[in-house]
């Protein structure tokens, strides 16, 4: 069954751990298959929830029945937060691209699933974009996740160890050409991970996918209907 | 004139001098103004409310008192719908203050143009008083006691602009041998109201005294040197003298002399009788942020040898040195004004304009962007990478981000386009080259015109531009996406404000 059905899209408040975030909650109006969380890249990358590929994903998720959730870590856009000392953090995250508060965004991610949960009760699809995929990797231990979906992760800057602690269906989304690292190196990383997985390498989409939106979520969408997580028309 | 009422036809109102001289003309109970405002005619009505308010005056209230008749038109082309007739005085005091002619026809078109198109209706509709507003630096490098004469031959302009206003000049002054009585008011640079500090527009010394809080800022984020013995050699005399006047006493004067009756044609200096040496101002500055060292020096602009202090205080450019002239004083009907004693511009008046223009983040805070609700079309990318950026940049919080070390190309599409390549170190702007340029960029950002307008001016954040737009990133992405942040925080710190981008004035 193909559903063609109204959309509604709320602009949500979340009850982080010790801050508001805003989110937009996207769901049909007529039932629903599944849910879906979309943690969107690094807030200091010019990581927002209305990026073009968790735009994208939402627009391609929700009429096929997912209650989709996407959000702004603390600091951004109208979330609460962010760090004080601008200038400091601005000129050690230059120097060596790591910001000391990291974790709390990763505190900010957990937040998110679990207001997802309240609205909605069924298992979660967990897709990260870039620092998104580090961000729901670090809560796997903790989230019952239905699937994981991985669009460019940058595994050159952060540890992906807990991926194997989940046993749910994985797909990795990465481009031909991504600048945080080299073709062979994604493929060499992909092979390293736990099984199941499946690794679809995107042509010319470079890191961002500009343009090539669609065969993203198209490959997404592929990899739910799959594993029986949308309905099958 | 009608039952006692003089209708006075004002241009430049909307602008830094004009808006305080309409308040000093609607001091004069029976004075109606007509009001000429550049079309849209909305936005400028919205802007000079803006304006007006900040001096506690109320448009609309005026409007509806009928003291204030607004008028849309432009210079030169765009004045058939103004009616000149009935107009007692024209006060022409709008014009364009572009130093040097940069292809679009200014400041030559408004200012020479302009002013005859004025001249040649005033004359039509019978109108037999014709005010100009030039500058006192219509003599050019002349020195010496200038007296308050028409200059009967081009005196030795130093810029389009000085030609500009001296050819403005000659045909007022032809006007006034011809059809009515010609009064030429020439002030020197305005600055702050002296009662409050306030100023609407910071450019001729509020570059100094801007480039002067970059040297004390840099000082406050630690380096090494005693911010009391800084090694800065400051281009200069110390006993030339700065010609400032504040807004408020020029406006008063001006409203005055038009306002005056007159049987001939004449000239007025509307000039400091007793200026500010550069020692005083030195001396002012240093008190005010709390550095010293600088010393007078007869080298020349620009300093081959200089230190990392000069770098970072000539980083606005010549700051408008020029100005500060020796040997030049001012035949003045004006200077009676001033009271024995008093100075125009004294050690507390200067305090309190460098308080309001700090307070106002030099003229460029939040509330003043709101008075330009509409979004830009035309920044001008060469004025915003070659002088927006190097003046703004040291006083924002991307000086704080001392780890920043890069090479940056922009390269700004479309017919106003082009490309530049700025050099930080350690959060400096240190140069920025229009291209073709030595450096080597290790990114580049590629964006539209309209994209620029829209970033610079708060409409649109970077990354919008660049995930949902047209805008592309070359070279060393990952550092090109790590700057946009930096970016942005600047952007929402020093948004281009102006409805079109200011170039320097005197
Ligand atoms: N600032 C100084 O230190 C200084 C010193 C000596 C003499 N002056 C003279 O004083 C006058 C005013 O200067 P300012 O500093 O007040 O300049 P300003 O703030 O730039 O204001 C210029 C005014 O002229 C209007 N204008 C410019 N071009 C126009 C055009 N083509 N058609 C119609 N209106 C036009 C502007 O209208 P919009 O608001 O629509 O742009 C604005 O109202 C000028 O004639 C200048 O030469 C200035």
């Amino acid at each position: 069954m193909l559903i063609e059905t109204a959309i509604t899209e709320e602009n949500v408040r979340i009850q982080g751990q010790d801050r508001m975030l805003e989110g937009i909650l996207s769901y049909p109006n007529d039932g629903a298959c599944s849910s879906a969380l979309i943690a969107g890249p690094h807030p200091f990358l010019g990581g927002d929830m209305r990026n073009n590929v968790v735009s994208a994903l939402l627009k391609a998720l929700v009429p096929q029945g997912v209650v989709s959730l996407a959000f702004n870590y603390g600091g951004v856009g109208g979330s609460e937060g962010g760090p004080t000392d601008w200038p400091a953090v601005m000129s050690n995250f230059w120097k060596d691209g790591t910001f000391a508060e990291e974790s709390d965004w990763i505190e900010d991610t957990r937040s998110a699933v679990a207001a997802l949960r309240q609205w909605c009760d069924l298992p979660p699809l967990l897709i990260g974009y870039s620092f998104g995929c580090w961000a729901i990797v670090s809560n796997l231990q903790e989230l019952r996740a239905s699937a994981i979906v991985l669009i460019s992760p940058n595994f050159k800057q952060h540890a992906f160890d807990q991926l194997s602690e989940c046993s749910a269906p994985l797909l990795l989304i990465h481009s031909d050409s991504d600048f945080t690292c080299s073709l062979s190196e994604v493929v060499a990383w992909a092979d390293s991970i736990r099984e199941p997985r499946k690794r679809v390498q995107l042509a010319a989409g470079e890191h961002f996918f500009r343009g090539h939106e669609a065969k993203v979520s198209g490959t997404v969408l592929d990899f739910l209907k799959g594993h029986n997580i949308l309905w099958t028309d | 004139m009608t039952d006692g009422r003089v209708e006075v036809l004002l241009t430049g109102a909307s602008g830094f001098l004009g808006h305080y001289l309409l308040a000093e003309l609607l001091a004069y109970p029976n004075v109606r103004c007509h009001v000429l405002l550049r079309s849209p005619m909305s936005a400028s009505a919205v802007r000079l409310d803006g304006l007006l308010a900040d001096i506690g005056l109320n448009l609309s209230a005026l409007i509806a008192e009928k003291r204030i008749v607004p008028v849309e038109g432009g210079l030169p082309d765009s004045l058939s719908g103004v009616d000149f007739s009935g107009i007692d005085v024209v006060l022409h005091a709008a014009g364009n203050t572009t130093f040097h002619a940069n292809g679009s026809g200014e400041p030559m078109k408004t200012n020479v143009d302009g002013t005859r198109a004025m001249l040649t209706l005033a004359a039509d509709a019978g109108v037999d008083r014709f005010v100009y507003v030039s500058t006192a630096y219509v003599c050019g490098e002349q020195v010496g006691h200038l007296p308050e004469a028409f200059y009967p031959t081009l005196p030795p302009v130093r810029n389009d602009y000085e030609h500009s206003k001296w050819e403005a000049e000659r045909l007022v002054w032809e006007w006034g041998g011809q059809q009515g009585v010609a009064t030429i008011c020439r002030p020197s640079i305005l600055f702050g109201d002296s009662r409050t500090g306030r100023a609407s527009a910071m450019k001729g010394l509020y570059l100094v005294a801007k480039a002067t809080e970059i040297l004390a800022r840099a000082m406050d984020s630690g380096r090494e040197t005693d911010r009391h013995q800084i090694p800065l050699r400051i281009l200069g005399r110390s006993d030339a003298t700065c010609n400032v006047v504040p807004i408020d006493w020029a406006a008063r004067q001006i409203a005055g002399i038009a306002m005056k009756p007159a049987i001939e044609s004449s000239v007025y200096h509307v000039t400091n009788p007793d200026p500010p040496t550069h020692d005083e101002i030195k001396c002012w500055l240093e008190e005010y942020f709390d550095i010293a060292g600088g010393r007078f020096s007869g080298a020349k602009w620009p300093l081959q040898d200089a230190n990392h202090y000069e770098d970072l205080f000539y980083s606005l450019g010549n700051i408008c040195l020029e100005y500060f002239r020796h040997g030049l004083t001012h035949e003045s009907r004006c200077a009676a004004s001033v009271l024995g004693g008093h100075r125009l511009l004294d050690r507390e008046a200067f305090f309190r304009c460098m308080k309001y223009a700090q307070a106002t983040n030099w003229c460029r805070s939040r509330s003043e962007a709101e008075v330009f609700p509409a979004p830009i079309r035309n920044v001008d990318s060469k004025w915003y990478f070659e002088s927006f950026l190097p003046e703004s940049v040291p006083l924002s919080v991307v000086a704080k981000v001392n780890e920043l070390t890069a090479i940056v190309r922009y390269t700004i599409t479309g017919s106003d386009g082009g490309s530049w390549v700025s050099r930080f170190d350690r959060g400096r702007l240190v140069e920025t080259q229009s291209t073709p340029a030595t450096l080597e960029p290790e990114f580049e950002y590629r964006l539209s015109c309209e994209d620029l307008a829209d970033v610079v001016t708060c409409h649109r954040p970077l990354q919008d531009v660049f995930f949902h737009g047209s805008a592309e990133m070359f070279g060393d992405v990952e550092r090109a996406l790590k700057m946009v942040p930096i970016i942005g925080e600047f952007i929402k710190e020093f948004p281009v404000v102006d409805r079109e981008c200011p170039v320097p004035v005197c």
